[in-house]
């Protein structure tokens, strides 16, 4: 039996005569085309497609959430104390952090050696910047530079989310003098 | 019997049991800090103060006896702003550093923060600060601005395993645990005291910022280094939280053991050998079939060893003091009835290790003696009688006081010595099957399977049924 559709065609002669229409849409297309070419052969942007990712929009809103960057201290070292808030609260689990201690540093003593986020999974959603209680993880608003076929290349490991070039922001502001008083028992 | 009357619920208490101990046995839940079941009564973290009719002031829950027709109000406003204030003082000087701190999850101080503090603190002092990390031995950190002085470690080093070795010293605030001598706290059961405390002073180095304890689950087990047989937690990692990038490794990785009460056998508490249990677990595995020295598919070895065992005239077979008791009951029914049976402790004290005591620790280092013993005797090997094949079931074999036999190795680990093995069958551990030990005592305790077993490692039981 002969499925039913909602819309029914109607199409008069003209249209069931086929070819005709078949090249006046062929004439659209081509225009466009040959319009963009000229404008590509002469030098102006032509049409709207962006060469992704040898090209990227540059009006992004400062407000985006893109790449993830891990703040650093004033001495370099990575902000985060890998305290897993963020990794916790990621609604795709794209977070991975693996910890050191150093005891030495007694205002630093967890620090993570492997902050790893896979881009084929994050939504960007900013719940991580959002949770982190050391403000050690901010988003930019420039997407991160990861296409590729295999989705296991697409984790950005630490020194990369420290340091992506070109770096915007990295340093965290941080409360010039020390506020606690430390007392150290006799 | 005494019948008292708790948040308008009458509930039976027995003659001499404090209202704190009354109220948990009923479901009713008053917070604690100090108190612990398995020690003395210290009165000390006043967190439990409870309103007892007829008394002027609020009574700590866990220091006051049960008398007939009692009347107590655990939820009383008074008793709540009473509550909030013992939390902010118990926080006085608390660091709050929960985001670094590897109790938080599983702390008390959280908990009870979040269910009976108050939001903000109202001190408007700065926070006192005291030494952040010092080593109290190999195996355990204490953080002094965590600790609340609730002295539960200490009364477990005199009252459990009186060793004695931990006290408070100096006065008020600037109070402190501390090993009483210059020693390291090398109690054989130190490590409990990372379970009873209820904050995160004391932790363990060894699992020190491994993971946060969300991500972890416990398995039930048995700890198999020694007749005891204790109850433990094994905590892996939950499936929803697996890593991918950090190495798939970490998601098969046992994380630590904590004891698991077992009133009948293990109380609450277990040694540092049973914390250690994963560790003694993850020395290098079997992994595949070997002949004569080169890895072999499991059809091919199983196949040799029927054809060893087939062409014997007088083949034995040397148990293991590891095999659950299904595996032993398997063995009895597929192959017992055509090899002389020879029994073996797979392991003998280590040198250093504490041999026995009268608290847990037991003699034999092995789960399973006792079935063993019970379904086939004890009759050691012996070389002199002549046997042709021998099948050895266990690890720490000595090659050597086999004779010239013909050898089937069935074991977990990888031998010691060069393997001699005619036949090497890589079969599971513990961790990677269910089953139950029966403890020097006869006591059953069952252990669940926490991992999937490796792909060329066949379960012992299995491997009867095709022999
Ligand atoms: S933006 Fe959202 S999805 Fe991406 S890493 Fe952060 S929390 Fe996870
Ligand atoms: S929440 Fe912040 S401090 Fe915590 S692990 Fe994530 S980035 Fe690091
Ligand atoms: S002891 Fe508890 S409250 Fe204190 S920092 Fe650790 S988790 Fe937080
Ligand atoms: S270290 Fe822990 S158990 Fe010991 S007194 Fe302090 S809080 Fe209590
Ligand atoms: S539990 Fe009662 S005072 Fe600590």
């Amino acid at each position: 039996m002969k499925k039913e559709y909602w819309n029914k065609p109607t199409m008069g002669l003209w249209e069931r005569l086929y070819i005709f229409e078949v090249i006046r849409g062929l004439c659209i297309t081509g225009g466009v085309f040959f319009g963009n070419m000229w404008k590509w052969i002469t030098f102006r942007k032509g049409a709207l497609t962006a060469y992704y990712p040898e090209e990227i929009r540059s009006d992004y809103s400062p407000n985006n959430r893109g790449r993830h960057i891990l703040t650093q201290r004033p001495n370099g070292e990575v902000q985060c104390v890998s305290c897993n808030m963020c990794a916790t609260v990621c609604p795709a689990y794209c977070i991975e952090i693996q910890s050191t201690a150093n005891f030495e540093d007694p205002f630093h003593p967890k620090a993570p050696d492997r902050f790893e986020i896979d881009y084929s999974r994050c939504i960007f959603c900013g719940f991580c910047v959002e949770a982190c209680p050391e403000d050690a993880i901010r988003m930019s608003k420039d997407v991160p530079n990861l296409p590729g076929f295999d989705r296991t290349k697409m984790w950005a490991p630490q020194d990369l989310l420290m340091n992506w070039q070109p770096q915007r922001n990295p340093a965290k502001v941080y409360p010039s003098a020390q506020t606690s008083t430390q007392e150290v028992h006799p | 019997m005494i019948e008292i009357t708790i948040d308008n619920k009458t509930v039976e208490a027995n003659e001499g049991e404090t209202v704190l101990q009354a109220a948990l046995r009923n479901g009713i839940e008053i917070p604690h800090f100090c108190y612990h079941p398995c020690l003395s009564i210290a009165g000390n973290c006043r967190v439990c103060l409870v309103k007892v009719d007829g008394r002027p002031k609020l009574m700590p829950a866990c220091n006051q006896t049960v008398a007939p027709n009692m009347v107590v109000e655990t939820e009383a406003p008074e008793v709540q702003s009473a509550r909030a204030a013992v939390m902010q003082f118990i926080m006085l000087n608390h660091p709050g550093d929960c985001g670094i701190c590897d109790k938080a999850g599983e702390c008390r101080v959280q908990e009870y923060q979040f269910k009976y503090g108050m939001a903000e603190p109202i001190s408007i002092e700065p926070k006192h600060h005291k030494k952040k990390f010092n080593y109290l031995s190999e195996r355990i950190v204490l953080d002094n601005e965590r600790c609340i002085l609730c002295s539960r470690c200490v009364r477990f080093t005199r009252e459990v395993s009186k060793s004695a070795q931990l006290g408070i010293v100096e006065r008020g605030s600037h109070s402190y645990v501390a090993r009483l001598d210059a020693q390291p706290f090398d109690d054989p059961y130190s490590d409990n005291v990372l379970g009873i405390c209820p904050t995160g002073a004391l932790l363990s180095r060894e699992f020190m910022y491994k993971s946060r304890v969300w991500y972890l689950e416990p398995v039930r087990s048995v700890c198999t280094r020694c007749a005891r047989g204790c109850s433990v937690n094994v905590w892996r990692r939950k499936k929803h939280w697996y890593v991918r990038s950090l190495g798939e490794e970490k998601n098969i990785t046992a994380y630590r053991i904590s004891p698991l009460e077992n009133p009948e056998i293990n109380g609450r508490w277990i040694c540092n050998t049973g914390f250690d249990l994963h560790k003694f677990m993850a020395r290098p595995r079997a992994m595949a079939p070997m002949m004569a020295g080169n890895t072999v598919t499991v059809d091919e070895a199983s196949a040799e060893a029927n054809r060893l065992l087939a062409g014997a005239t007088n083949p034995a077979i040397i148990l293991s003091a590891h095999a659950s008791n299904e595996e032993l009951q398997a063995f009895k029914e597929k192959l017992s009835p055509r090899v002389q049976v020879y029994t073996r402790e797979d392991y003998c004290p280590a040198e250093g290790e504490v041999v026995e005591d009268d608290l847990l620790i037991r003699a034999d280092k092995n789960p399973n003696s006792y079935s063993v013993h019970a379904m086939f005797g004890q009759k050691a090997f012996s070389a002199a009688a002549g046997h042709d094949v021998v099948i050895v079931w266990g690890d720490q074999v000595d090659y050597t006081s086999l004779g010239n036999a013909k050898i089937i190795h069935l074991t977990s680990y990888a031998p010691e010595q060069e393997t001699r093995a005619d036949v090497l069958l890589p079969i599971s551990t513990t961790f990677e099957r269910s089953g139950t030990f029966c403890n020097f005592e006869g006591k059953t305790n069952r252990f669940e399977q926490v991992f999937d077993k490796p792909k060329l490692v066949q379960h012992a039981s299995d491997l009867f049924g095709r022999l």
